[in-house]
């Protein structure tokens, strides 16, 4: 099962991987060996650029219940794709897919949303520039 | 498992409707059919909002672009190369300006307008602009700036822009590869039809690179698109929040 769980979040990774911002290097700010999968529940969504950021309160293994923020791509760009700054609404439940920040803090590079109606939808930032050298 | 992941990937595709057009909305998209357009006085008129491929590495191949493997680097290029690492500092971070190349690599789209004189580019990446005077006239002396200094001129129906006087201070391309001030920038631009511009931008830097080396790309012209306003400033937080460094640069 874990295989499974493995396989599914890298194909969201590989079909999210049309980047829709390059305002910064990837690498500046986030770790592509660190994905990371929330699920949580939505308190509050910035629209603005450069990018756009959704607040989650997730519980951690022991129950507690963490805020995380998850930075996604540009609203420009986003916003020809379809989304909004509804389109993500505060109370719901939704699972982030993406990848760590490299300060340790509970920030994520938001890559792809799994919605409450279990629809998955691209909200891709940076990563494809992860350096491969 | 090749057939479990092609199974897991084709349900996940067909699952990303709504929200996820970005694979519906962008690629069901046509350009219009048409001859090449041209000025009243004759030239071709590069007018328009385009989308430009995402090129985060110009070695690399991708949708709509031809890179550059290998690039031939001097000692001094190649250290500058292996020495780089953006979490040290990456000057987009903190929305300086990208110049030239990184602009043009962006995904965001931009818009040209053409008179006899000039083409304007307008990047809707941060908002940023340069107008270039494509009639002939030299290079202007002055400060390094970090769009450098450009100037255009007409072989055939080809424009070619030719731009120095870079300040050195960015990088060519998102991942990071390195230019110096000495930095030669040629871009070629031809319009094949209606819907198309074929785009060469050539790098000729002798304090990086042994010889010079190009890309090759494919924009197209968007006309269910508009250019919109892009504020880099408005909620930088990465920066504000220290996960993001700044290069430190002398003035």
């Amino acid at each position: 099962m874990k295989t499974m769980h493995t396989v599914v979040v890298a194909l969201l990774t590989i079909a999210a991987a049309p980047a829709l911002s390059a305002h910064h290097s990837f690498s500046a700010e986030f770790d592509a060996n660190k994905p990371v999968t929330l699920t949580g529940a939505v308190t509050k969504i910035e629209w603005g650029n450069p990018h756009i950021w959704v607040y989650l309160d997730v519980k951690d293994d022991h129950g507690t219940v963490q805020p995380w923020q998850c930075e996604g791509g540009a609203p420009n760009t986003l916003t020809r794709n379809g989304w909004s700054r509804t389109s993500l609404k505060p109370s719901e439940q939704v699972t982030i897919y993406g990848y760590l920040a490299k300060d340790g803090s509970r920030t994520c590079n938001l890559r792809a949303v799994t919605l409450p109606d279990g629809r998955n939808v691209f909200a891709g930032s940076s990563a494809p520039d992860a350096p491969k050298k | 498992m090749k057939c479990l992941t092609a199974f897991l990937l084709s349900v996940f595709l067909a699952s990303a409707g709504g929200l996820g057009a970005y694979a519906s909305g962008q690629q069901d998209y046509t350009p219009p059919v048409g001859p090449t357009p041209r000025t009243p006085s004759g030239k071709v008129d590069f007018s328009g909002v385009w989308e430009k491929p995402y090129v985060p590495d110009m070695s690399k191949d991708g949708k709509g672009q031809k890179g550059q493997p290998d690039l031939p680097f001097t000692p001094w290029g190649e250290n500058e190369w292996k020495t780089y690492d953006a979490a040290n500092g990456d000057y987009t971070g903190a929305c300086l300006p990208f110049g030239m190349t990184r602009s043009m690599n962006t995904p965001e789209p931009m818009q040209f307008m053409q008179s006899d004189k000039y083409l304007s580019f307008l990047f809707e990446q941060n908002s940023w602009f340069t107008v270039v005077p494509i009639d002939g006239r030299p290079h202007r002396t002055g400060d390094p700036t970090w769009f450098g200094d450009s100037v255009g001129h007409w072989e055939g129906d080809t424009l070619v822009i030719e731009t120095v006087n870079f300040n050195g201070k960015t990088r060519l391309d998102t991942i990071g590869h390195p230019h110096s001030d000495q930095l030669q920038l040629t871009q070629r631009f031809s319009r094949p039809d209606l819907g198309h511009i074929t785009y060469e931008v050539i790098v000729n830097d002798p304090k990086t690179f042994t010889k010079s080396w190009k890309n090759v790309r494919t924009l197209t012209l968007r006309t269910d698109w508009e250019m919109m306003e892009y504020s880099c400033e408005e909620n930088n937080k990465s920066l504000w929040e220290g996960r993001i460094k700044v290069p430190k640069y002398k003035p």
